[in-house]
C-alpha cells in the first residue's frame, strides 16, 4: 500500500495555517453544546420502538412485527410474496432464529434459496442480481431515522441488501437505539478495540432507494431495492 | 430620557414624513428628542459596495455625530444594523474602535427601542385598514428584530393585519445592488410586488425606506394603488 | 468541465437564466420543497442552534488541524489496504486516476455524483484517456447525455423538465415510453444496471472521511453510490482535502446536519462508510481502493479570513434560500458551485479575474447566513471579496470609483451635505415628473429600468425639525 505526496502537501497547510506542521497529540476540545446527547435521553424502549415503525412507514419502508416464534414463518411467506427466489446473508443468526432450517424447506418450493457464502466468490454477485428478494439482520437500527445499520462482511455481503427488488431486514428489538449517536459508539469502540475490526463497509440504510432528480417528484426505487421491508421481532 | 435621533440619509433628503413620525413617537413614550446636525450617512453604500476605505470616511462622521448621545435611536433596521458593524470595520484603530463600539451598543431601531427600552408595545394608535408588514432583511437577520414591529402593529387600533406570503424572502434592494444588478433585483422585487398582492391589503408597511421605496417604486410602475409606509406613520397616527 | 461553466459572459448568464421561465419555475418550486422540507426536519429534532453550533465547532477544529487529520486519516486507510495520494492540482489527481484506469485497461468507469470531480474536470480527463465514463446518479445521467453542467449542488439537473429527459433518452438511448419520472427512472434503472456489472473501476466522491477510521461516507437516496463501491473490483474516492471530521461520533453531527439542510430527511435512504479495501474472504467490494485527496487552491484559503469557507459541507442550503439563485438559476454562476457558496468559493478557487461578478450577485439579505447549518458567515464573505476587488485586485469599474470618492467627500462633510439638501431636488428636476421620476438619469437609471423612483422632498427632514425647533422656543 502507499501513500504518495502526503509531506510536501501537509506541510503546505501547516505553512498556510502559520504554525509548525501537527503530527500528534491534537485533542478534539470539549464542544460548548452536545445536543446529540439530549435528544431522546428518556425516551423508553416501547417509545422507540413506536418512533421507529412511524420513522420507516414515513421513509416508505413496510413494517411488520412478529414474535421469534413466528419470525421463520413470517419470513418465508414475505419472500413467497416477494418474488421466486431469495439471497440471505449467511452467519450463526440464522441458526438462532430458526431461518436456516426454514430457508431449507422454502428449496422445494421456489425458484432458488441462496445463503451468500463467500467461498462462491463473484457467483454471488450474479444470483443477488437474479434474485427477487434480499434478506439481512440489523447490527443496529435507529429509531429516529428509520434505519436499519448492517456492518457488512463475508457472511453479509454488500449486494444482498442492494440488488434485489425487494430487501426485508429482519430487525430484533434489542438492536433498537435512539439515533445515529449510539451507532457511532459502537463503531468507535470496534476502532479502539485489539481484537475487532471495523467492517470495512456500513451501511446505513433507510427505506427503499428513491431519487427526485426529475422535476423533485419522488420515485421510489431507482438503483437500490424497490422495496423495502422492515420485520421487527419483539424480544421473547 | 434623552435621545438622540438618527434619521438616515434616505428619510432625511427623500421621506422627511418618516423622521416626523419617529420624533413624534418617541416624544410620546416620554423622550426628549434631539437632532444631532452633523449627522449625514451611515456608510453602508460604500461599505457594501467594496469601498471600505470610503465607508469610513462616513462611518467615522457618524461616530463624530453621535460621540454624546445617550440613545441613538433610527428608523430603520438596516443602518442601524449598520452601527452595529462598525467595531468589526475597525478593529486596526484602536481608537475609534473604541468610539465605535460604544455608538453600536447605544444604536437601537425605533420599534425595538420602543419595545425594548422603553416598554410600549402600545403606541395608542388608530389606524383604519388593511396592512401586510414585509420584514426586512437587514432589520430581522442583521440586527435581529423581528418581534417588536409585530407587537407594535397587532396593537394599532382598527388595523387589519395581513400575512405577507413569503414574507421573509428580500424584496431585491440591496442598496447599490438594485442598481449594479437591476435585471435580478427587478425580478425580485416582482415577486415581491406580487406577494403584496395576493394579500389584497390597502397598506403595505415596512421598517426599511431602502426596500419601501424599492416595493412602492415598483408597484408603481405596475399601476397598483397599494399605498406603501413607514411603521412609524401607522403606529403615530390618530383617527379621523 | 472544470470549476468554470459555460463561455457566456455574466450578463449574458444572467439573461439567459431570467428568461428561462420553466427553469424558473422549477427552481423555485424546488426552493418551495426543500426550505418546508428542512424546516420540518429540523424543528423535529429540537435545538437546531445547538445542532449548527456543534457543527460549526466541530468544523472549526477540524480545519485548524486538517495536516493532523489528514496525516491521521491516510495512515488508517493505508492499514486497510489503500493507496493515497494526496493531489495538489486538478492535474495531479486526473493524472493519478488516468494511471489506475490505464494500469487496469479498464474499459468502463461508473461514477457516483461528486463535485469535486466537476471540480477539477475528472470525466474529460479520463475520457481523453480512452476509457466511457458512465454518470450513474440520475440527475448527472441525464446531463452527461446532454453535455450539460450542473445547476444545482444536489439535484445537478433541476433545471430539466421530463419532456426534455424523456427526448433525450429518446434520441440518445432509444427510449420508447411516456415522460411519467417513474417510467423514465425504470429505464435509467435497467440500463445503468448493465453498466454496473460491467464495469472495472467505481469512482465516488466523499461526503466526509472519518480520520480515525480511514472510513470513506458517501450520502445517497438511489443507492448507487453503494453499487460503485459494491461490484467494481477497483474503486477511487476523491474528496475535497477539507471534507473530514476526526471521529465517528463528529461524522454522525454532520450527516444530520447535512441530509436534514439538503433534503429534509432525518437521514438519507444510503449512508454508507467504505473503508480501504474488502477484508480478506469478502466477495462484494474492490480488491484495490484508492482514496485521493485535492487540494486545488484549498490551501491558499486556510489561514485567510475565508478559512469558514472550508467549513462548507455541500448541502445546498444557501442555494435552496437564495433569491438571485431563484430568479437566474445555476448556470448564471458560471461555476460548478452556484449560489452564495459558489460567489464566495469560486472567486477563492479560480481566481477572480473570471468570476468578479459573483460576489455581487447577492442583495446581502443574509438569508444564506441564516441557513447554513455550520454557521458560515456567506454574506459577510462576500462583503469582504468586494472590498478585495475594489481595494487590492482594482477591478471596479472607473465611474463608480468616482462616485464613492465623492460619497466619501460628502459624507463626512455635514456642509456638503447640506448643500446636498436642496441639490437634489433641483438637479433631478429634469426628469420629475409629478413627484416621480421614471426614466432617471446615470446611475439612477438601473433603478428606473424597474421601477419608479421618487423625487427628493421639497423641505429635508432636519429643515423641518430646525423650523419646529425656532416655534417652540419662540
Amino acid at each position: 500500500m502507499t501513500i504518495k505526496n502526503r509531506d510536501s502537501f501537509l506541510n503546505n497547510l501547516a505553512a498556510n495555517l502559520g504554525r509548525p506542521r501537527r503530527t500528534e497529540s491534537v485533542e478534539r476540545p470539549a464542544y460548548s453544546v452536545s445536543p446529540q446527547k439530549e435528544a431522546w435521553k428518556d425516551a423508553t424502549s416501547e417509545e422507540l420502538l413506536e418512533v421507529f415503525k412511524e420513522q420507516s412507514i414515513k421513509m416508505s419502508a413496510e413494517v411488520e412485527e412478529t414474535t421469534e416464534e413466528n419470525l421463520p414463518s413470517l419470513i418465508r411467506d414475505l419472500i413467497v410474496r416477494e418474488g421466486n427466489s431469495v439471497i440471505a446473508a449467511g452467519g450463526e443468526r440464522n441458526d438462532l432464529y430458526g431461518l436456516t432450517e426454514m430457508y431449507e424447506e422454502l428449496e422445494s418450493r421456489i425458484g432458488e434459496v441462496h445463503i451468500y457464502d463467500s467461498a462462491l466468490g463473484k457467483e454471488n454477485q450474479v444470483i443477488a442480481e437474479r434474485a427477487d428478494v434480499g434478506v439481512t439482520f440489523s447490527d443496529v437500527t435507529l429509531a429516529e431515522s428509520g434505519t436499519v445499520t448492517l456492518f457488512n462482511d463475508k457472511d453479509n455481503g454488500r449486494s444482498i441488501s442492494l440488488l434485489p427488488k425487494t430487501y426485508i431486514a429482519i430487525v430484533p428489538e434489542s438492536t433498537i437505539v435512539p439515533r445515529m449517536t449510539q451507532s457511532m459508539q459502537v463503531l468507535r469502540e470496534k476502532e479502539k478495540s485489539e481484537t475487532e475490526k471495523t467492517p470495512s463497509c456500513v451501511s446505513f440504510i433507510t427505506g427503499p432507494s428513491n431519487s427526485a432528480d426529475i422535476e423533485m417528484i419522488k420515485i421510489v426505487g431507482v438503483h437500490g431495492p424497490v422495496k423495502a421491508i422492515y420485520v421487527i421481532v419483539r424480544d421473547s | 430620557m434623552k435621545v438622540s435621533l438618527f434619521i438616515t440619509c434616505l428619510s432625511d433628503l427623500i421621506t422627511p414624513k418618516v423622521g416626523q413620525h419617529t420624533v413624534e413617537l418617541l416624544e410620546k413614550a416620554g423622550c426628549d428628542v434631539d437632532f444631532p446636525e452633523s449627522q449625514t450617512c451611515c456608510g453602508q453604500p460604500a461599505f457594501n459596495s467594496g469601498y471600505l476605505q470610503e465607508a469610513k470616511q462616513a462611518m467615522k462622521q457618524t461616530i463624530r455625530a453621535f460621540q454624546h448621545a445617550d440613545y441613538v435611536v433610527g428608523p430603520s433596521g438596516s443602518c442601524v444594523g449598520m452601527l452595529k458593524e462598525y467595531p468589526k470595520a475597525f478593529e486596526e484603530e484602536r481608537a475609534w474602535y473604541v468610539e465605535a463600539k460604544k455608538l453600536a451598543a447605544k444604536s437601537y431601531e425605533v420599534t425595538d427601542f420602543l419595545v425594548n427600552v422603553l416598554n410600549v408595545t402600545d403606541t395608542g394608535s388608530t389606524f383604519k385598514g388593511t396592512v401586510t408588514y414585509h420584514p426586512s432583511c437587514h432589520m430581522t437577520r442583521v440586527l435581529g428584530v423581528k418581534e417588536a414591529p409585530r407587537k407594535l402593529l397587532e396593537n394599532v387600533k382598527g388595523a387589519e393585519v395581513i400575512d405577507l406570503p413569503e414574507a421573509e424572502d428580500c424584496c431585491g434592494f440591496g442598496g447599490t445592488f438594485a442598481v449594479k444588478n437591476s435585471v435580478i433585483s427587478g425580478e425580485m422585487v416582482k415577486e415581491k410586488s406580487r406577494h403584496v398582492s395576493e394579500t389584497k391589503a390597502e397598506y403595505l408597511v415596512g421598517g426599511d425606506m431602502g426596500c419601501l421605496l424599492n416595493i412602492e417604486g415598483r408597484m408603481r410602475r405596475e399601476g397598483k394603488n397599494v399605498k406603501v409606509v413607514h411603521i412609524t406613520e401607522i403606529l403615530n397616527a390618530q383617527e379621523g | 468541465m472544470a470549476i468554470r461553466i459555460g463561455d457566456q459572459p455574466y450578463e449574458g448568464r444572467v439573461k439567459a437564466g431570467v428568461d428561462n421561465t420553466f427553469m424558473r419555475e422549477a427552481v423555485s418550486s424546488a426552493q418551495g420543497r426543500f426550505r418546508s422540507g428542512k424546516q420540518k426536519s429540523s424543528e423535529e429534532l429540537g435545538n437546531w442552534e445547538d445542532w449548527r453550533t456543534l457543527g460549526e465547532e466541530i468544523r472549526s477544529h477540524t480545519l485548524e488541524n486538517i495536516d493532523y487529520y489528514l496525516h491521521q486519516l491516510s495512515d488508517k486507510v493505508e492499514e486497510r489496504g489503500g493507496h493515497v495520494y494526496f493531489a495538489e492540482t486538478a492535474e495531479e489527481a486526473n493524472t493519478y486516476i488516468q494511471g489506475i484506469v490505464k494500469k487496469k485497461n479498464a474499459k468502463k468507469v461508473v461514477k457516483s455524483k461528486s463535485m469535486v470531480t466537476e471540480e477539477i474536470g475528472l470525466n474529460e480527463a479520463l475520457e481523453e484517456a480512452g476509457t466511457e465514463i458512465v454518470e450513474t446518479d440520475l440527475g448527472e445521467w441525464i446531463l452527461q447525455m446532454d453535455e450539460d453542467p450542473p445547476s444545482h449542488i444536489v439535484t445537478p439537473a433541476l433545471h430539466k423538465n421530463k419532456e426534455q429527459i424523456r427526448d433525450s433518452f429518446r434520441d440518445k438511448k432509444g427510449y420508447e415510453k411516456t415522460d411519467k419520472p417513474e417510467e423514465l427512472a425504470a429505464f435509467a434503472r435497467q440500463e445503468l444496471r448493465k453498466d454496473f456489472l460491467s464495469a472495472d473501476v467505481g469512482i465516488t466522491g466523499c461526503n466526509f472521511a472519518v480520520a480515525e477510521s480511514g472510513a470513506v461516507t458517501l450520502v445517497t437516496n438511489e443507492g448507487n453510490a453503494r453499487l460503485v463501491t459494491s461490484l467494481p473490483d477497483t474503486q477511487v474516492s476523491v474528496m475535497g482535502m477539507e471534507r473530514l471530521v476526526p471521529t465517528w461520533e463528529d461524522l454522525e453531527v454532520l450527516v444530520g446536519l447535512l441530509t436534514r439542510s439538503a433534503v429534509g430527511q432525518n437521514l438519507t435512504s444510503y449512508v454508507t462508510s467504505i473503508i480501504g479495501s474488502k477484508l480478506e474472504e469478502e466477495v462484494d467490494g474492490p480488491e484495490e481502493y484508492h482514496l485521493v485527496i485535492v487540494d486545488n487552491g484549498r490551501s491558499k484559503i486556510l489561514g485567510t479570513e475565508f478559512q469558514s469557507a472550508l467549513h462548507c459541507i455541500r448541502c445546498a442550503a444557501c442555494i435552496n434560500v437564495c433569491p438571485v439563485y431563484r430568479h437566474v438559476g445555476g448556470h448564471a454562476y458560471g461555476s460548478v458551485y452556484p449560489g452564495p457558496i459558489g460567489a464566495v468559493l469560486t472567486p477563492l478557487l479560480d481566481g477572480y479575474e473570471d468570476h468578479k461578478e459573483l460576489p455581487y450577485a447577492s442583495s446581502l439579505c443574509a438569508a444564506c447566513t441564516e441557513a447554513c447549518p455550520v454557521k458560515i458567515p456567506l454574506h459577510e464573505h462576500l462583503i469582504r471579496h468586494r472590498q478585495i476587488i475594489v481595494e487590492e485586485e482594482k477591478k471596479s469599474p472607473q465611474t463608480e470609483k468616482i462616485m464613492m470618492k465623492g460619497f466619501a467627500k460628502w459624507a463626512s462633510s455635514p456642509a456638503a451635505y447640506k448643500l446636498s439638501e436642496k441639490m437634489a431636488r433641483t438637479s433631478l428636476k429634469p426628469w420629475t415628473k409629478e413627484e416621480t421620476i421614471e426614466k432617471g438619469p446615470g446611475p439612477l437609471k438601473g433603478w428606473t429600468d424597474v421601477r419608479d423612483f421618487p423625487a427628493p422632498a421639497e423641505q429635508s427632514f432636519r429643515k423641518w425639525f430646525k423650523d419646529r425647533k425656532k416655534g417652540e422656543d419662540s
